[in-house]
């Protein structure tokens, strides 16, 4: 006896068809291209050689920490300097909304050579024009004992210039969505000042917001490499390019690494993100904390 | 001295003025509603109470003490806003005790009271509850228990009702008002829902243009209206504009018939008036009745046609197209309509006393025009 498939049935079977599919040919797409680096990567002189070669070269680690180093210090002064800023210009200033939209595409416009070129000559060599225009501070800071042209701290300023875009944009999208001005105003009425407010009722409902600006920095930081060359900084990207003109079998295994620990990192902060919106949405919240 | 006092209070945004001059003071524990159509200046006026509006001009003092120039969080009001603005992180509870916190109170002390209020607003065991599990009314119970918590002396309240549905908004007002007046409160009102101010008001504050028409108790305002707005504004009103024939004797000419009204001696015959009268004063009579009425010689009388008839539950309200004075709106008991339809020619009627007569000036004028009286 033949069985009938009603036609509900059909279509979720054809849509779940199909659906898969796509999901597939886009896994292939994207792993692919990974698996043949990997396997490329294991076929040095032996299995794991590249490998081996990698984790006993002391630049591999020397690279990765300043790399590391520079991507959280990157990610935490792009936060700390916009995120006040953009909820300042929402509350108090919303006609500067539109400048700082302007600000925040500039680095779309300005190439990293460009720009490392001019943090270079402003540092390196400042005048009278940029002395005055910065109201002093540039002279300060090129002078000993800060020497900042060609530092590290300069090259992380330059970092969170390049990621701006990238962290104001879903920091006031964030603001925005949240009613900060009418929240804000509840606060104060509930006799709380401007930090209490910021850090107990805005910063909690804009993390989801933070968190996607912290993983661009970051991802950007890590993989930036045009700046860090010119600054003549050796980061972890210097050291990939290096590597892999010396041997593209250890260059392979390296971008896999790379690929895999920026990966990790991605997810820990997706997974942190996760957590606190569970957190949020579960019945029977937490007990009455009183905020010291 | 009044326990909230506002003297000369004056706000300019750019070039328009959106409180200008305005004094008006409020006794300790009473229910006073700022009423008035969008831009009237009700809620900039609330604004500057909390704090959130540095006034241009003008004092606000509380309890004798004069905090025009005090920061919001240092003012002792407590504010329940139109979108409830509760805190979308925290659980009931934990917004309730937000304020209680930020004075740094004892845990234990914090509890106690977030139970109490959460037992005040009807809402005890949903203290765990997030904002978004929460229905709109809910939500705004916990915005007034929030701002009870920190022990306020005015409750200012800018159109908590607004963001829900008719059925909710009518218990949720009559909520409001139990606490109010269980906890003796002074409390600020901003709402443009004259239903809702009438209902639960001590007294009305009739706003227009950022001046205040009239402050009196709702069935002073609804019954004894002292300008056109006023009386446009609250209640629903037919309007005729005549001309005084007889100001000492009481009569009107409204298009080419007399109206008898109340004696006016205060205005000069040949002034130019605005008869309100209210729908529920009007009675209808089918027309060969009327010709026994007339005969009393005491009465407005007037010909129409129903054009629209609408059951309202106890009143049923008529839309009547007049033969010379336009349209015409009355509520009559439900139970005194059979025999009256659509197309029907009948005659009204309504008292001279039923009629307030208020001078319409200029000014008047364009108030009355700005607003839509729901006269159809």
């Amino acid at each position: 006896m033949a069985t009938t498939v009603s036609p509900d049935r059909s279509q979720r079977r054809l849509r779940f068809g199909v659906d898969t599919l796509f999901l597939i040919l886009a896994l292939i797409y994207l792993l692919v291209p990974l698996g043949a680096m990997l396997a490329f990567g294991l076929s040095g002189d032996s299995l794991f050689s590249s490998f081996q070669k990698i984790f006993s070269d002391k630049d591999f680690y020397n690279t990765l920490l300043t790399s590391l180093e520079l991507a959280v210090t990157a990610t935490l002064l792009s936060l700390i300097l916009i995120t006040p800023t953009a909820y300042w210009v929402q509350i108090r200033l919303p006609k500067l909304r539109v400048l700082l939209e302007i600000l925040s595409l500039i680095p779309f416009a300005v190439p990293a050579i460009v720009l490392s070129l001019g943090l270079l000559e402003v540092y390196g060599t400042p005048d009278t024009l940029t002395a005055i225009f910065s109201f002093g501070l540039v002279p300060l800071l090129s002078g000993p004992p800060f020497t900042i042209a060609n530092t590290p701290p300069l090259l992380a300023c330059a970092y969170v210039i390049i990621s701006l875009p990238f962290v104001y944009r879903p920091i006031d999208n964030s603001l925005r969505a949240l009613n900060a001005t009418v929240l804000t105003e509840a606060g104060q009425s509930l006799g709380a000042n401007w930090w209490n407010i910021f850090w107990h009722v805005i910063l909690p409902n804009i993390w989801p917001g933070m968190i996607s600006a912290a993983l661009l920095t970051f991802s950007t930081a890590m993989g930036e490499y045009t700046l860090a060359s010119l600054f003549g900084i050796y980061t972890f990207p210097n050291y990939l390019n290096q590597v892999g003109q010396m041997d593209p079998h250890e260059a392979a295994s390296l971008s896999v690494f790379s690929f895999i620990l920026t990966l990790i990192c991605v997810l820990a902060i997706i997974l942190l993100l996760r957590r606190r919106a569970d957190a949020a949405g579960s019945e029977g919240g937490s007990e009455i904390v009183a905020i010291k | 001295m009044s326990f909230l006092v506002f003297e000369d209070m004056v706000k300019y945004f750019g070039k328009l003025t959106a409180v200008d001059h305005i004094s008006l003071s409020i006794e300790q524990g009473e229910f006073l509603t700022l009423l008035g159509p969008s831009g009237c200046g009700k809620t900039t006026m609330l604004r500057m109470v909390a704090g959130f509006e540095q006034p241009d001009g003008g004092r606000i003092l509380l309890d004798g003490e004069d905090i025009t120039q005090r920061a919001a969080r240092k003012r002792p009001m407590g504010m329940v806003f139109q979108s409830y603005a509760l805190f979308p992180h925290m659980t009931a509870e934990q917004n309730i005790a937000f304020g209680m916190n930020m004075k740094k109170l004892p845990s234990e002390h914090i509890r106690k009271r977030c139970a109490e209020l959460l037992e005040l607003v009807d809402l005890a065991g949903r203290g765990r509850h997030y904002p978004h599990q929460l229905s709109g009314g809910q939500q705004q119970r916990i915005a007034l228990a929030r701002a009870l918590a920190v022990e306020p002396k005015v409750l200012l309240l800018d159109e908590p009702l607004s963001a829900l549905d008719a059925r909710v908004r009518v218990s949720l007002r009559n909520e409001i008002r139990r606490i109010q007046q269980q906890l003796a409160m002074t409390a600020i009102y901003v709402t443009h829902d004259q239903e809702e101010a009438l209902a639960i008001s001590d007294r009305i504050a009739v706003m227009a243009k950022g001046k205040v028409e009239q402050i009196d108790q709702p069935e002073e305002i609804y019954r004894n209206p002292r300008t056109a707005f006023a009386a446009t504004f609250v209640g629903t009103t037919n309007q005729f504009t005549g001309t005084l024939d007889s100001a000492r004797e009481g009569l009107c000419r409204i298009g080419n018939q007399l109206f008898q009204i109340p004696a006016q001696p205060t205005l000069a015959d040949g002034a130019v008036v605005l008869v309100v009268v209210r729908p529920e004063e009007i009675a209808l009579h089918a027309t060969d009745e009327a010709v026994d009425t007339a005969q009393n010689g005491r009465g407005n009388y007037l010909d129409g046609v129903i054009e629209l008839r609408t059951f309202l539950g106890p009143f049923t309200r008529f839309h009547i197209q007049l033969s010379e004075q336009g349209k015409l709106t009355a509520d009559i008991p439900s139970r005194l309509v059979e025999g009256y339809t659509v197309g029907h020619r009948v005659q009204v009627s309504f008292p001279p006393e039923a009629c307030q007569v208020l001078p319409l000036d200029q000014a008047s004028q364009a108030a009355s025009s700005l607003l839509e009286v729901e006269a159809i």
